[in-house]
């Protein structure tokens, strides 16, 4: 790790925060480009960092080995002494001035044509399959951290950084949106790679319709919502181990669930087909990436 | 003239919002800080103007910005580039359009003495490279 930061790159803007640490939009004096410094203090010893975050780095280096296509680049590393307890990581990440969100508010009425959409999802399942085959659940996926370069090229953003945040981001409650998260999620379960997978659906979803298709204001409205387009599950798919039970949500939801097509008029048979797979609400029945990338949809066209 | 520093410290706050908001593509929130007053000139605490750290792939805040009076020819006290070269280097070529049509000079040139269109050619973005050419 470099010892200093703060020569090479000169943050211009904050893009995000945090109770863990800043995210600058920041500029190479080098190259001139733009790139993301994302930053974390961390607590440490005598020994130095701690072992958690020393092994999450490394992980996120070796992944920049295989130089995928479709996930941003992590072009440095930097650690700065702040005091004798603690110490900030900065990561130093490609940045590409375009997120999905805005891709899309530009789209001319009305909306994304079907190839494009097929094109976005093929690259953005891409990604998210490389990620999951090195163990990394993105947690997080939104319109926001979805980039596209000029080019259409589709980069994931903002990964990995989640488990080493995790230890801090406890202490002050942040405000995240809802909108694209898993069932078990909201439900407090157990979880793993599935999230991913449905906060795919849901963007695949918000493809077509161009408006968020789950907007939730709490946790319990949230999986009200979800439930009146995919149905309320069955006891026996209900997670054992969770406050809200099945029973709390017989209310809201009486009837199956609605034809995905009611919701998202515009997609194709296969379209849909997949992203039912997508929006399965048990996590183990949940199409995994790899598979979703199998699935006919993409031989459309 | 007495200016208070805590109303100095309003203002810089306030230019900070406006120019994270630029950063992140929220057209909404531009547009109501615009609404609310702020300086669409002022700069940041790290010095930038919103049009200089704005999502350049956000046609929608470039053209608010530029619309409320935002100038296109302020260049990075460090690299010399200015939107426009910035716009060209990334390929956003909707954006760079934009930017010529509020006066953003084409043949600015950075402290490299790169012009936006020799930006546009390093990278390899033959479409902004031909219109910039057409101009």
């Amino acid at each position: 790790m470099a010892q200093e930061s703060g020569v090479q790159y000169e943050p211009v803007a904050e893009i995000g925060g945090g109770a863990y640490g800043t995210v600058y939009k920041a500029r190479d004096r080098q190259s001139g480009q733009f790139v993301a410094l994302k930053s974390v203090r961390v607590q440490t010893d005598q020994d130095g960092l701690p072992l958690s975050t020393v092994r999450e780095v490394a992980l996120l280096k070796r992944l920049e080995q295989f130089d995928h296509p479709n996930v941003v680049k992590l072009m440095d590393v930097c650690a700065t002494l702040r005091t004798d307890q603690e110490t900030k990581v900065t990561l130093v990440f490609e940045h590409v001035d375009q997120d999905l969100k805005t891709y899309l508010n530009k789209a001319p009425a009305p909306g994304l044509p079907s190839s494009q959409i097929q094109d976005l999802m093929r690259q953005l399942l891409c990604g998210l399959a490389f990620l999951h085959s090195n163990r990394i659940v993105h947690r997080d996926l939104k319109p926001e951290n979805i980039l596209v370069t000029s080019r259409g090229q589709v980069k994931l953003a903002d990964f990995g950084l989640a488990r080493i945040y995790s230890c801090h981001m406890a202490l002050t409650p942040v405000v995240v949106t809802l909108w694209y998260r898993a069932p078990e999620v909201l439900l407090q379960s157990t979880y793993a790679t599935p999230v991913d997978i449905w906060s795919t659906g849901c963007i695949f979803a918000e493809m077509f319709r161009r408006k968020p298709l789950f907007c939730g204001e709490s946790e319990v409205d949230q999986l009200g919502k979800i439930f009146q387009v995919i149905g309320l599950p069955v006891e026996e798919e209900w997670p054992a181990d969770v406050k809200l039970k099945q029973h709390n949500f017989s209310q809201l939801s009486p009837h199956g669930p609605c034809p995905i097509t009611e919701v998202v008029p515009e997609i194709s048979h296969q379209g849909a087909e997949l992203l039912l797979e997508m929006l399965t609400f048990d996590p183990l029945r949940r199409i995994s990436a790899l598979n979703a990338l199998d699935h006919p949809y993409f031989q459309e066209g | 003239m007495l200016v208070s520093s805590a109303a100095l410290e309003d203002a810089l706050a306030a230019a900070d919002e406006l120019a994270s908001a630029a950063a992140t593509g929220n057209t909404e929130r531009v547009g109501i800080l615009l609404q609310d007053g702020v300086d669409v000139n002022a700069v940041n605490r790290f010095g930038r103007t919103p049009l200089q750290v704005m999502m350049m792939g956000s046609t929608a805040v470039a053209h608010l910005l530029l619309k409320h009076g935002a100038n296109p020819n302020v260049s990075d006290c460090h690299t010399g580039a200015t939107p426009l070269h910035d716009a060209a280097r990334e390929g956003f070529l909707e954006t760079v359009q934009i930017l010529v049509q509020f006066y953003a000079n084409k043949n600015a040139t950075d402290n490299r003495n790169c012009r936006p269109i020799d930006v546009a050619r390093e990278n390899g973005h033959l479409e902004v490279v031909s219109y910039l050419e057409s101009l």
